[in-house]
């Protein structure tokens, strides 16, 4: 028996690991555009939480008027501008969409197969 | 099930193997569908591990003695209730449980793990595999649990005495799961700093899966001095012992690290000096396991017979190098955004902080390895015990104290001279207060009086920041209850910083209590007879036989007066004059002002197999102090030979296990108002559909 279920766990790990490279969906490493949209992203969010603190700061009198003001000035421009670089980011992509899918379309014009799935790391 | 245990974790070496090789080549070569198998690999590990560790527990519920390891750290008349604690009781058990642990946290690491650390990912999985391959390695092919006996004995040698006590079933787990976890921080960071992710994307990860760690290891040892203090009988719950050691220099590392981490995320500085503390304290992990398992050093607590020396002390020098030669490559990307503004600051307080925890970290490593090198440069044993631990470390831990009090209390950047006076001026005014009061009162120890008004001070600091804080919320509409709570909630990983701060405090307090005013007084007792010990007189009223076949053993009750001083005044004052904390009174008259306060039990046994005394000591326990009675041995005469102490503020070192766990638990809580609403807007924008 023990023989039996430690064959048993050896054929699942097996099909476990190998079903990336025997399954029907495709995989991809993720693209640079994804990584910085959610590195802005988790900027953005920090920059709210420092914005947080700050008032905590302010309200508790850990700072004086002018700096709570400056440092909130300074972190809501650095928000501003992230998330222009995000909208932008989104753009940038948005165009690349449209142009990946006119060459898919031109391509499943030319073929009947295409991946039915993706996943990704 | 010793087959199946031995193919399990056959199997997971294979799988861990894989999985490292496959994510770095998949990384390298651009292969997605091997990086995600290699993930898939390491998930897989986790399974095969479980396998073992329930192939093993099973094992010792069956009482499959034909398993060398199941023999030797069990038998048929052990308590079911002390398999789990049989589990990891020996050296290859504890391997398993480790594995099991780090398995499990690398899995869910590696399920939760941000996306935007995608491009890091696969060294990070390879990092966290390497660590597992190690421990597969050495339990698959060194140190197997499943090693079959050639002749099955009739029965099993039964478990460590001195393991049988309720905080074996938590103290050994969370303090190797503490040590373990350090791996996850390191593999993030390293991963990151690897694929060349120099910002802050690692930060929250680091900080959260630093906590729970620092945590667990924390927890853990507060639960082994509550171990110690129960039932090794010696009347103490932290000895300096070399292994308490090793388990205190990660944690104190770590302590550094998760304040400093937080100076990088409001600061943005910082980076290098935090990657530096983490493999530190990764590094002091890993000389944690070489000091158990290689037996360079004697402890209670250590496998000292093991020969795993060697391979251990290999994979700490391999981690040393890989560790500090990856810091080294990518330093130069590692500079702070700005630098430091001002010494009066929160983040020069934090600095100071951290190098005070790093001069209490190197007095300890100096301790730990002194004699090791002694032994191996003249060839002479020496021991470090804790008078100089405590010689040494004891000014800097105040000091510690001390700038835990000063730190919340300065703002980031720059303190004004306004500023100083206005936070100061409360804190300093209660610790000055509280130092006169104690002297007046007549305390001894100007030391001891000096860190009571330190600790004064610091809980003044931690309650006026509150107030400050709650009031203002007050003033704007909600009750007290909400505003303090709403208080905390804005701002949680600061406020469980003071909850934990608190914890420390309340150990404070009972470190001080029982290091400076401890009394201790030894004598024999035949029944009704009574010692009599500051404002107490504990009579011995009865006893009886609890042995079983592996062990001789008897309980005693006692039943504790409290007693007026006047009624004793001839004794005391012959007991003062022979420089003795107390007495012996062989009739138990009752006298005038004798009020029965409450009844003890205490328990001594002897081991035949193990030549092993184990004790619980009898405890009364209040917040002001503890009367603590430790059953030395039955004698043969009839009598049983005491060890009696008071130890005043003993309560408060336990009571600060609760405080520590919610204020870390606090401190990791994650910030779902703050991030929800911007989270959502996001979701917009991820029309690539990549998560």
């Amino acid at each position: 028996m023990p023989i039996v279920l430690g064959t048993l766990l050896a054929i699942i790990s097996i099909a476990v690991i190998a079903y990336p490279f025997l399954g029907s969906q495709r995989y991809r490493l993720v693209s640079e555009s994804f990584v910085t949209r959610e590195k802005l992203r988790a900027e953005r969010l920090r920059i709210y939480r420092k914005i947080s603190d700050i008032e905590a700061d302010y309200e508790l009198g850990d700072l004086t008027e002018a700096d709570y003001q400056q440092q909130r000035d300074q972190l809501r421009i650095s928000a501003a501008e992230i998330l222009k670089q995000e909208s932008d980011s989104i753009t940038i992509d948005s165009r690349r969409d449209e142009d990946l899918e006119k060459e898919i379309s031109r391509l499943r014009e030319q073929t009947t197969h295409s991946p039915r799935g993706r996943d990704n790391l | 099930m010793a087959e199946l245990g031995f193919m399990a974790l056959l199997l997971g070496f294979a799988l861990s193997a894989y999985s490292a090789v496959g994510a770095i080549v998949g990384e390298r070569k651009g292969k997605a569908e091997l990086v995600v198998s290699a993930r898939r690999a390491l998930y897989m590990t986790t399974l095969t591990v479980t396998v073992a560790s329930v192939a093993l527990i099973y094992a010792f519920v069956q009482n499959d003695l034909s398993i060398a390891y199941v023999a030797n750290h069990s038998n048929t008349l052990m308590d079911r209730a002390f398999v789990w604690v049989a589990f990891y009781a020996g050296n290859e058990g504890s391997l398993l449980y480790i594995l099991l642990t780090l398995s499990i946290i690398s899995a869910l690491a590696i399920w939760f793990a941000p996306k935007r650390l995608a491009r890091s990912m696969p060294w990070t999985i390879a990092i966290l595999a390497i660590n597992q391959l190690f421990y597969f390695g050495v339990l698959t092919f060194v140190a197997s649990p499943f090693e079959l006996l050639d002749t099955v004995p009739v029965d099993g040698r039964g478990i460590n005495p001195l393991l049988t006590h309720p905080g074996m079933f938590s103290h050994p787990p969370l303090l190797m799961g503490g040590l373990i976890a350090i791996t996850i921080p390191f593999a993030f960071v390293s991963g990151a700093l690897i694929a060349g992710s120099y910002g802050d994307d690692w930060i929250d990860v680091a900080r959260v899966s630093a906590i729970l760690g620092w945590g667990v290891l924390g927890a853990g040892m507060l639960l082994g001095a509550w171990w110690a203090y129960t039932i090794l009988g010696w009347g103490g719950y932290w000895a300096w012992d070399p292994i308490e050691n090793v388990a205190l220099m990660p944690w104190l590392v770590m302590t550094a690290f998760i304040h400093s981490i937080m100076v990088q995320k409001r600061r943005g500085m910082f980076r290098m000096w935090n990657v530096a503390l983490l493999n530190t304290g990764f590094v002091l992990a890993q000389l944690g396991m070489f000091i158990n398992r290689g037996g360079p050093v004697v402890s209670v607590h250590s496998f000292a017979a093991s020969a795993l020396g060697v391979i251990f002390l290999t994979f700490m020098l391999a981690s040393l190098v890989f560790a500090f030669a990856l810091f080294l490559w990518r330093m130069p990307q590692l500079k702070s955004d700005r630098a430091m503004e001002s010494f009066m600051s929160r983040e020069a307080s934090f600095l100071v902080n951290n190098f005070l925890f790093l001069a209490v970290m190197a007095v300890t490593l100096w301790g730990v390895l002194f004699p090791l090198f002694s032994d191996l440069a003249r060839d002479v044993s020496v021991s470090v015990s804790a008078p100089y631990f405590d010689r040494v470390n004891g000014p800097v831990l105040l000091g510690i104290v001390v700038m835990m009090g000063i730190g919340p209390l300065l703002p980031w950047r720059k303190a004004s001279a306004r500023s100083l006076k206005q936070w100061f001026i409360w804190p300093t005014v209660i610790g000055v207060i509280t130092i006169t009061v104690l002297v007046a009162l007549g305390v001894q120890r100007p030391v001891a009086i000096f860190a009571f008004g330190v600790v004064a001070f610091v809980a003044t600091s931690i309650l006026e920041e509150w107030w400050r804080g709650t009031a203002a919320r007050y003033h704007a509409g909600d009750n007290w209850a909400i505003a303090w709570w709403r208080l905390v909630n804005g701002n949680r990983p600061r406020h469980g910083g003071y909850i934990v701060h608190i914890s420390i405090l309340m150990l404070g307090l009972g470190i001080i209590g029982t290091n400076f005013y401890q009394q201790r007084t030894d004598g024999a007792l035949a029944l009704g007879e009574s010692l009599v010990i500051d404002n107490y007189r504990i009579e011995y009223v009865a006893n009886g036989d609890s042995s079983r076949p592996d062990r001789i053993a008897k309980w005693a009750e006692m039943t504790v007066y409290s007693i007026d001083p006047d009624d004793y005044s001839q004794e005391i004052q012959l007991s003062n004059a022979q420089g003795s904390s107390g007495f012996t009174l062989r009739d138990s008259q009752t006298r005038p002002n004798d009020e029965l306060i409450d009844r003890i039990e205490t328990w001594h046994g002897f081991y035949l197999d193990f030549n092993m005394a184990s004790v619980r000591s009898g405890i009364r326990s209040t917040p002001v102090e503890d009367l603590y009675v430790i059953p030395r041995d039955f004698l043969s005469d009839g009598r049983i030979s005491l060890a009696v102490s008071i130890n005043p503020l003993a309560w408060w070192l336990w009571a600060s296990g609760p405080f520590f766990i919610i204020g870390t638990m606090v401190a990791v809580w994650p910030q779902v108002a703050v991030e929800r609403k911007p989270a959502r807007k996001e979701r917009l924008g991820s029309s690539e559909g990549e998560s």
